[in-house]
């Protein structure tokens, strides 16, 4: 026994002494300290035979009143189970008396878990060390009361080719442990453990870091700016600064730089680490710098490819007063009819005025503009024809 | 006297049961009400004592409306469901019409035979048809007939003053208020006080020999010596009228209507709108049309004198915006409120007994002696054939025209939607339904979840629609920019109204859910989309209600069901006591004043000839104008109209018809040419203006310039084309135009990308999601955020970037404030964000304010609608500071990444370019979403462009974009210290990602452009795909 008790001891055996002394009620179980589940109750002796009394108990649940058995003169209070069955502090108090008869109880819980209540989070982390993730495990008894503290959790992982085990204690009811990420992405299985009770296994996804800087390769059928055949683009294998290859679906930006400082836009998706994107070639001879991005992340080196013009001249032919301009045959590099859809633009100007743009796509190498009378009064007009880059300029075309 | 049953009366009902039992069952369920009613009635099924329903509006009280129809629906529905309880509720009310017009009629004519037929002929009445076959109006209907089951009790009180029909007359009249509030208190102006005038010319009449001797001294005498009975009586039918649905008064006063005018078809003029002429003027009067004469000629008979005047008010009113005198007669505030379609149903329910009075001398009486006599026995069948047919055929027409032109959708199994509401706790947010058409309210009887929407707009308490002149958000493309405008801001903020799920029978509603951030669940098997929105929380459990006092809730229970028993007491058990012959039946006093059915008035004949034939000759002439007017190819501005009216709805075998033949371009070519283009225009666009002008004009060739409005989902396009046109044969044909040649490099071709697929719940449980099913929001990062004011508008613009490894679906919500860091406005980023990021996606974003974003949200409401308004409020409130909210889920749809920006050129005032879809779908709608920079490559706008045509795969598109104006952006709050991603702080989130981030990374490959404010943009897309495949 040591001292602190024994002084509650001689404390108690004073109030023993002195409670018979002065009334007629007074407080014969001495025991203070319980498990969960016992069986509690508090037994007074009560010499008047009097009055009625009550106990009024509570604990951090709630309160309720109870009324004693009686047994001659003895008053047995019992504790109902959905108190008895909780851990922690029970305040007791008489009612029913002007005395001041109170007293408190502990309520402890066994150190034998029967289940094991764990949470982690966030599911997935990111590879590096400094995202992390939490395990909380509450090892609880039966009666769903978390286990004494300082209980001991094991918390088992595993990850790649290592499994390890870590212990600890559980503070203010709850074991936690904060997980950082290693440094490989991958996935890590997680299990607890406390006093032989085990949890189910638990997913924590490692996911790769941001991507470091690549390169950017390109492939094509042919080297002709031809608007009609395509280019793809890709990246080298893009990998985190721990050489894991980035996720699946990063969004890879390509900006081309074309020979007028235009900038053109595709995107791809990595696969692997491979982005991949495709454009369409250019209408005309053109020189592309490209350049791929993940904003604010990592980006390509510059990448130069050029195409080669194919059409070098446009045939036009103007009939039916000036009013069927007929563009065509548009050739190709091996003297081919350029393929169908190349866009053929005809601009009209009236005394240095712009009025309108026809915008055509050839047909078997063919276009055929039809200058609609009713909109074009007839008169001197300036017509501009431009396709894949080159521009007729014709000054003065009269229109009847 | 012998009693002898009446067999006119008895052919009616049960013609009436036969005819009107039969058809309903085809008809009702398409009505425009029924349904409500319906809904109505559901309610109280479930909630007898109950006034507040949370299934519509966000909450409303049922006190709304009268109840009695709607209860004893409900209680009918106790025995075989909601449809058992309408149809039985619509055949009943039925019956209570036809024996309403019988005794109006015997009170009027005081003639069994002539009230029999008037009896015979309600039964087929064109305006009855339309209001329960087309309309659906059962209250109303049942209202006015309990008011013609009135009438003569209410005579005979006056004229006799035996408190026997005190009784049954106050009883009757408690039961047309309990059914429908509007009936009584115009049936009081229009029915009742005209009999109260009818009354004292008979009291007058006895005390002289003939109608004729009453002078106005005698009138003004028997007036006075009635005085106390007539106004005592209708002094209590007024007290009546308050007390019977006192709650519903009180509720009135509590939640006065605020609704905006909504525009319907009655108020319109008649000679413009044809079709409301038709269904609100034609349709009801019908055969009556030709008879007005013959109404008006007995109607001012002195003894009907105050009916007749009541009776050219009720054909005035009813004539809508025709003439300017309804507007004036009932002022602009009741003009704008009430439906007036319920004049004309009065004004020829009124004329009935005169119609039955005419058919009686027609047929058999003084009329047919006199047509015979005048004009022969032919002439007399001819005329009578002529009536019969018309007849009859407008009844027809009537009850077909719901069939031929239906006003619904095709009607919709619910229950793969109930059962969706009901699986898996869906119904613990709110539902949107759109294209639904009325039966939206059966679906919202048949399910407990709730919606914003509903179907009767007086109860409406949001401002967000209470201040717009739209029926239903669900028919909202009807109603042009301001419906496409209320719904989009149901779309934008929908975590306002906990709305989650939409149900989308019309896909044009398609890319407006979509770019309002919206994705697709798998279709339902009736057909119905479902459309979900991530990050909305659920309902809470106690949802604000407006309390009423218990006893209201208790009389509205209790009385209307009172009513009907006491009436029944009172008018009904006599009869069975009449009919056991326990007393002596009292012939009632009206029948003592027969009409002269002898000697038909001549003049009456010529004149109603002529009107007759006046009439006839408006309506060839009118049929004339429909014709040519739309005979497509009389003349170019025909076939422009027909062509693009057939475009319009789909009909491409006409609009192919129109085209020039010579042209050689067949039926199969032009399929295919439409069936390849899709986009905007083309799949989701709805014509609202033509006009065409022509710009030169030979015989045979005409140049048209075409200007037309579209309303898309999306925004209003104004287009101009010119179209070529040449007359063949006597018509005219439009010609063809070039269709696009481009050609694809590939036949097939391979692309691999990355699908996600979330598992949800992995267990089969109804339990809640279990802790290690939940993904982890994706973090996504703020990259830059700013307030700005662009001409009198605030905005918050920036740039986001998904900087985890899954796909993010977004919410950003921005909040401004003032310098006292008091709230001003809130609002959602709508269209102008990329709402789908896959991981690392960098997208621009804009924040409008819009009306309702604000606080004062009454008050900055412009009153015409321009969802890009913005309403200057006063100094004090001018915001300063601004917070950021941007939530994130992990989402696997719409992830189409695959545009391509193949070709630009950059103009002084605009660039072009050529965007090319590189991937396996087909575009739908391609948006641009174009941000601005300053000459330091800071961002300064963001702004797009919907692209009007979709990208077919390899394929490309020709664009075309103008430069925002030259109005200086202010950069107002720079501030990014109240950026919170997932309710984290947005710097705590990216530092653990991207601790190293390179700022400005992307700014060397920004596009210079030529701008005198701006020095560069960055163009970014974004594409809806409408057949995801």
């Amino acid at each position: 026994m040591n001292s602190k008790h024994q002084f509650l001891f001689i404390f108690l055996w004073l109030i023993a002494i002195a409670i018979p002394a002065q009334d007629s009620l007074f407080l014969i179980t001495e025991k203070k300290d319980f498990y969960a589940g016992d069986t509690i109750s508090l037994s007074f002796k009560n010499k008047s035979n009097t009055s009625s009394y009550q106990l009024f108990c509570t604990n951090s649940y709630g309160s309720t009143l109870i009324t004693p058995d009686k047994n001659e003169d003895i008053l047995i209070f019992n504790i109902p189970q959905f108190i008895s069955n909780k851990t922690g502090i029970l305040h007791w108090k008489l009612i029913g008396n002007n005395q001041n008869i109170s007293g408190k109880l502990s309520i402890t819980s066994y150190r034998k878990p029967t289940s094991l209540e764990t949470y982690i989070g966030p599911p997935t982390i990111e590879a590096g060390g400094i995202d992390y993730a939490m395990i909380i495990v509450i090892p609880t008894d039966s009666l769903d009361n978390p286990i004494p503290e300082n209980s001991k959790v094991d918390v088992k992982r595993q990850f790649l080719q290592s499994e390890n085990k870590q212990t600890i204690l559980t503070k203010d009811l709850i074991g936690y442990l904060n997980i950082f990420s290693p440094t490989p992405s991958g996935r890590m299985l997680i299990s607890t453990e406390s006093y032989e009770l085990n949890s189910k296994e638990y997913t924590l996804d490692i996911l790769p870091a941001i991507g470091k800087n690549f390169k950017v390769f390109h492939e094509r059928d042919h080297k002709y700016a031809d608007g009609n055949q395509i280019t793809t683009l890709y990246t080298s294998i893009i990998r985190d600064k721990n050489n894991n290859v980035v996720s699946d679906g990063t969004f890879v930006d390509f900006f081309i730089t074309n020979q007028d400082g235009n900038i053109l836009n595709t995107s791809g998706t990595t696969i692997r680490g491979i982005a991949t994107a495709s454009i369409i070639h250019p209408d005309c001879e053109a020189t592309w710098n490209i350049k791929a991005f993940i904003d604010g992340i990592a980006n390509s080196d510059v990448l130069q490819i050029s195409y080669a013009k194919v059409i070098h001249k446009i045939p036009v032919k103007f009939s039916e007063d000036n009013r069927i301009i007929t563009v065509g045959p548009l050739i190709s590099f091996m003297e081919q009819m350029i393929p169908d859809g190349l866009q053929i633009e005809l601009s009209m100007y009236k005394e240095g005025k712009f009025l309108n743009k026809i915008v055509e796509q050839s047909k078997d190498g063919f276009t055929t503009f039809k200058i609609n009378p009713n909109i074009y009064k007839s008169g001197n007009y300036e017509i501009q024809i431009t396709s894949a880059c080159n521009t007729k300029i014709y000054k003065s075309i009269k229109l009847w | 006297m012998k009693v002898v049953s009446n067999k006119y009366l008895i052919c009616a009902i049960l013609l009436c049961i036969g005819f009107h039992g039969s058809t309903i069952f085809f008809t009702l369920e398409t009505t425009y009400d029924a349904l409500i009613h319906l809904f109505f009635a559901g309610h109280y099924a479930d909630n007898w004592f109950e006034h507040w329903s949370y299934k519509w509006y966000t909450g409303f009280s049922v006190m709304g409306y009268p109840p009695l129809v709607h209860q004893s629906m409900g209680a009918l529905s106790l025995i075989g469901g909601l449809k058992f309880g309408l149809f039985t509720l619509a055949i009943i009310v039925s019956i209570l019409f036809v024996t309403g017009v019988y005794r109006y009629s015997l009170l009027i004519t005081a003639n069994t035979t002539t009230a029999g037929y008037s009896s015979l002929l309600a039964v087929f009445s064109s305006s009855f048809v339309e209001t329960l076959h087309i309309f659906g109006q059962l209250p109303s209907i049942m209202g006015i007939s309990i008011l013609m089951h009135a009438l003569p009790e209410i005579y005979s009180w006056l004229k006799t003053g035996n408190y026997k029909y005190f009784f049954t007359s106050l009883s009757l009249l408690s039961v047309t208020v309990t059914s429908h509030h509007v009936t009584p208190i115009f049936g009081m102006v229009f029915f009742i006080l005209p009999l109260v005038g009818m009354v004292i010319m008979d009291i007058a009449r006895e005390q002289v020999n003939s109608y004729k001797e009453i002078r106005l001294q005698l009138f003004l005498k028997v007036f006075g010596k009635t005085f106390k009975r007539n106004i005592t009586f209708v002094l209590l039918v007024l007290v009546l009228i308050v007390g019977c649905i006192l709650p519903y008064w009180i509720n009135s006063k509590r939640n006065p209507i605020t609704q905006v005018p909504i525009p319907h078809g009655s108020r319109d003029n008649f000679l413009e709108i044809l079709s409301s002429g038709l269904v609100f003027f034609l349709i009801p009067w019908g055969v009556l049309l030709f008879l007005l004469p013959y109404f008006i000629y007995r109607y001012f008979s002195k003894r009907y004198l105050f009916f007749g005047i009541c009776f050219s008010m009720l054909i005035i009113l009813g004539t809508g915006g025709t003439t300017p005198i309804p507007k004036m007669l009932l002022g602009d505030n009741a003009f704008n409120i009430l439906t007036l379609d319920r004049f004309t149903l009065w004004a020829s329910i009124m004329s009935l007994p005169l119609f039955g009075e005419f058919a009686y001398r027609f047929v058999e009486g003084d009329l047919k002696e006199l047509i015979q006599r005048k004009f022969g026995a032919v002439y007399h069948r001819l005329i009578g054939g002529f009536l019969a047919v018309f007849f009859l055929g407008f009844a027809i027409f009537t009850l077909s025209l719901g069939y031929f032109r239906p006003s619904q959708p095709q009607k919709i199994n619910m229950l793969p939607i109930v059962n969706f509401l009901n699986q898996d706790q869906h119904d613990q947010w709110r539902y949107l339904t759109l294209g639904f058409g009325d039966q939206m309210a059966w679906l919202s009887a048949q399910t407990n979840a709730t919606t914003v929407d509903g179907n009767y707009h007086s109860a409406r308490r949001l401002p967000e629609l209470t201040t717009r002149p739209i029926e239903r958000l669900e028919n909202s493309k009807f109603k042009g920019v301001a419906g496409i405008g209320s719904l989009q801001q149901f779309l934008t903020v929908p975590e306002k109204y906990n709305l989650k799920y939409i149900f989308s029978n019309d896909k044009f509603y398609d890319p407006i859910l979509y770019f309002c951030g919206w994705q697709r669940l798998p279709q339902l098997e009736n057909g119905i989309m479902v459309w979900e929105r991530l990050n909305i929380p659920p309902l809470s459990s106690i949802l604000p209600r407006d309390g009423v006092h218990k006893w209201e809730n208790i009389m509205w229970g209790i009385i209307p069901f009172t009513t009907v028993i006491v009436a029944f007491i009172f008018n009904i058990l006599p009869l069975f006591r009449n009919g056991l012959r326990m007393k002596p039946k009292v012939p009632p006093e009206y029948l003592k004043f027969q009409n002269d059915y002898t000697s038909f008035s001549k003049t009456v004949l010529k004149v109603n000839h002529l009107w007759a034939a006046f009439v006839i000759i408006v309506m060839l002439y009118g049929t004339y104008l429909f014709y040519i007017k739309n005979d497509s190819q009389r003349s170019p501005k025909n076939v422009i109209t027909a062509y693009y009216n057939a475009l319009d709805f789909k009909q491409f075998k006409t609009a192919h018809s129109l085209i020039d033949p010579r042209s050689n371009l067949t039926i199969d070519q032009y399929m295919l040419e439409i069936s390849v283009t899709d986009g905007l225009l083309s799949s989701y666009a709805k014509l609202d203006a033509l006009k065409s002008t022509i710009l030169k004009k030979t015989d045979s060739l005409v140049t048209m310039e075409v200007k037309t409005n579209w309303i898309t989902p999306l925004e209003k396009i104004n287009k101009t084309e010119y179209k070529t046109l040449v007359k063949l044969k006597r018509n005219w044909f439009l010609v063809p135009e070039e269709k696009e040649a481009d050609l694809p490099p590939d036949q097939l071709y391979s692309k691999n990308k990355t699908g996600y697929f979330n598992q949800g719940r992995k267990r089969i449980t109804t339990e809640q999601t279990h802790h290690e099913d939940i993904l982890k929001q994706p973090v996504v990062e703020i990259i830059v955020a700013k307030l700005v004011k662009f001409k009198n508008s605030y905005a918050i613009i920036g740039k986001i970037q998904n900087i985890d490894n899954t796909p993010a679906d977004i919410i950003i919500k921005g909040t401004l404030y003032n310098d006292q860091n008091k709230e001003l406005a809130t609002y959602n980023a709508k269209h102008l964000v990329k709402h789908k990021l896959m991981p690392k996606e960098v997208s621009s974003f804009r924040i409008n304010f819009e009306g309702i974003a604000w606080s004062k949200t009454k008050d900055s409401i412009p009153k015409k609608f321009d969802p890009d308004e913005f309403t200057p409020i006063e100094l004090e409130e001018q915001p300063t500071k601004f917070n950021l909210q941007l939530a994130a889920n992990v989402s696997n749809s719409d992830l189409y990444k695959d545009h391509v920006l193949s070709n630009i050129n950059i103009e002084s005032k605009g660039l072009n370019g050529t965007i090319f879809n590189s991937g396996l779908q087909e575009i739908t709608v391609p948006q641009l979403i174009i941000t601005y920079y300053t000459k330091n490559k800071e961002i300064a706008w963001v702004d797009h462009l919907y692209l009007n045509q979709g990208i077919r795969q390899h394929r490309k598109l020709y664009f075309d974009y103008r430069f925002i104006e030259n109005s200086i952006v202010d950069i107002i709050n720079v501030d990014m210290s109240n950026c919170y991603v997932n309710g984290l702080p947005n710097e705590d989130v990216s530092y653990k990602i991207v601790p190293n981030r390179i700022t400005n990374h992307t700014n060397e490959v920004l596009q210079k452009i030529h701008h005198p404010l701006y020095d560069y943009i960055k163009i970014e897309m974004n594409s809806f795909i409408g057949n995801p495949k």
